[in-house]
């Protein structure tokens, strides 16, 4: 039990991070090689306000979503939207290169060096007695858990019930279509690139106690989380979210029965099995449409 | 109302449209007709924004719009219903048509429109719930129209609507197209099936490679024996 609950805590930080890469996929047909990174440093300009410039740790955060937002925004309006029109494989090129760019500011501006960034909340940590099984719940994993619940939730109901959620749905379907329909596109990807950077960031920033806040920090959640949504199959936000909590439950119980150092490994062999028998993903349906 | 002066468009080195002048008069129904790769559905694209001529003007209401964006050309109620219908496959009927009426402020109207084209089509209210690509082609048909209504449009521009479509089904919309003008609508309709398309229109002109080479009343080139030997099988 214990073992399932540490695997649904990695579940949801992986399902988070798959979850923006999914929103930003699916509505500008990009995969965002970046994604991580852009998370990562949201998280360092978090631990800056933080550490630097004593900013309490709440409004710290939040400064970090929103350079996440900003960054996202911009990065879509200027760099992808004026080659949008040349081709697919230009638009990734360009997200690999932001992967390297922001990987060489970040070491430049903070060095090497792993810096921390605090639980979000401390205290004693919720301990549950199941007959003879005592399971521990950190406070942090609780958090966790409920920020995921929250967004998973808020998304999917932005996402189905609201105008900018329908316009968001349509552009992803047909860009064409939706710019007959009136819905400024350019606006729809934006929106896109801003919360689900957004995202991402906030995976780092909880995620960061755990890793450190260092370069290289998301490199494992990126892989983890496009993992995920592979595995949920990449055109569905509820598959990312089952891929990403399926996959955190995978590798711990991998982790624990089999190897510490092998996990991520083997639960990625045991992905590759799951997709050659359903190679749509878990709840994708086959192809339809986008590249 | 819609104007179009020596309209030039080019597709990368390729001039798709060679200085296209015409002219839609409010309510009509006017159509274009021409072969494939003409430049019927181009013309149309310049229209509505999707793509943008290098040279010429295209006036709506004597306003230029030949620059605007496609969400700001929708929001001056030309609506461009395209090719092939687009639909948004993954999303329910009722979610298609609400899409069209994204550019609508005013929720009542949203929930007249809708209404209407409910009665208009009855079969799309029988199959509100269920995802658009799982109609049938008419059916399909019949929602591209309707979503297109939902904007409220002044001048409504169709390309192709019959396109594969069994006959029986195609003078269902016709009827509609006809229905709409009754109520004051202005129609450009862009056709390949010139003898339906001819019937129901007011004024017609004719495209060859990129440049408008015949134009007239309606029931005149039904009866013009170049129409006749080109588009009307002779």
């Amino acid at each position: 039990m214990q073992q399932l609950i540490f695997g649904l805590r990695d579940g949801s930080l992986f399902a988070l991070v798959a979850l923006g890469l999914v929103i930003i996929h699916n509505t500008t047909g990009v995969l965002n090689f970046a994604y991580g990174h852009m998370g990562m440093f949201a998280a360092y300009i978090t631990f800056s306000c933080y550490a630097f410039f004593g900013f309490p740790l709440v409004l710290a955060i939040l400064t970090g979503l929103v350079f996440a937002v900003i960054i996202g925004i911009l990065t879509e309006k200027f760099l992808l939207r004026p080659i949008r029109h040349l081709s697919h494989s230009a638009m990734l090129i360009i997200t690999l290169g932001m992967l390297m760019t922001l990987e060489g500011f970040a070491l430049l501006i903070w060095k090497q060096d792993t810096r921390q960034l605090p639980n979000l909340i401390t205290g004693r940590p919720l301990i549950i007695n199941i007959q003879d099984t005592m399971l521990v719940i950190t406070r942090q994993d609780l958090l966790i858990f409920v920020l995921t619940a929250v967004i998973v939730f808020g998304t999917f109901f932005y996402l189905k019930y609201t105008k900018l959620g329908l316009a968001v749905r349509a552009s992803s379907q047909s860009e064409e279509a939706a710019k007959l329909m009136g819905i400024p596109v350019g606006g729809v990807y934006g929106f896109a690139w801003g919360f689900g950077t957004a995202l991402s960031a906030l995976a780092a920033i909880l995620a960061a106690p755990k890793t450190y806040v260092h370069p290289n920090m998301m490199v494992n959640l990126q892989i983890q989380g496009l993992t995920a949504a592979v595995l949920g199959g990449f055109d569905s936000l509820p598959g990312a979210i089952v891929g990403g909590l399926l996959l955190g439950v995978i590798e711990q119980f991998v982790g624990e029965y089999i190897s510490a150092e092998l996990k991520m490994a083997f639960a990625l062999i045991i992905i590759i099995c799951l997709l050659m028998i359903k190679p749509s993903g878990i709840l994708g349906k086959s192809s339809k449409g986008r590249v | 109302m819609l104007k179009l002066e020596e309209v030039k468009l080019k597709y990368g080195y390729v001039e798709a449209l060679k200085g296209i002048s015409l002219e839609i008069k409010g309510g009509t129904i006017t159509c274009l007709l021409g072969a494939n790769g003409a430049g019927k559905s181009t013309t149309l694209r310049a229209i509505s924004g999707l793509n943008h001529a290098y040279d010429g003007k295209i006036l709506f209401n004597d306003e230029e719009i030949q620059d605007k964006s496609p969400d700001n050309i929708v929001k001056r109620r030309i609506i461009h219903c395209p090719e092939g219908r687009k639909l948004f496959p993954g999303l329910s009927v009722h979610e298609n048509l609400m899409a069209g009426a994204y550019v609508m402020k005013d929720k009542n109207r949203i929930k007249e429109n809708l209404e209407e084209v409910y009665q208009m089509f009855p079969i799309l209210a029988d199959r509100r719930r269920q995802s658009a690509g799982t109609l049938s082609g008419g059916e399909q048909q019949m929602l591209a129209v309707g979503r297109a209504l939902m904007a409220d449009p002044e001048l409504l521009m169709l390309d192709e609507p019959s396109l594969g479509l069994a006959p029986i089904i195609f003078e269902q919309i016709f009827d509609t197209l006809i229905e709409l003008k009754k109520q004051g609508k202005t129609i450009f309709l862009v056709e390949q099936n010139a003898n339906a398309a001819l019937h129901i229109s007011d004024y017609a002109y004719i495209i060859e490679v990129g440049s408008i080479t015949l134009e007239g009343n309606a029931n005149e080139l039904l009866k013009d024996d170049r129409v006749k030997e080109k588009y009307l099988g002779g």
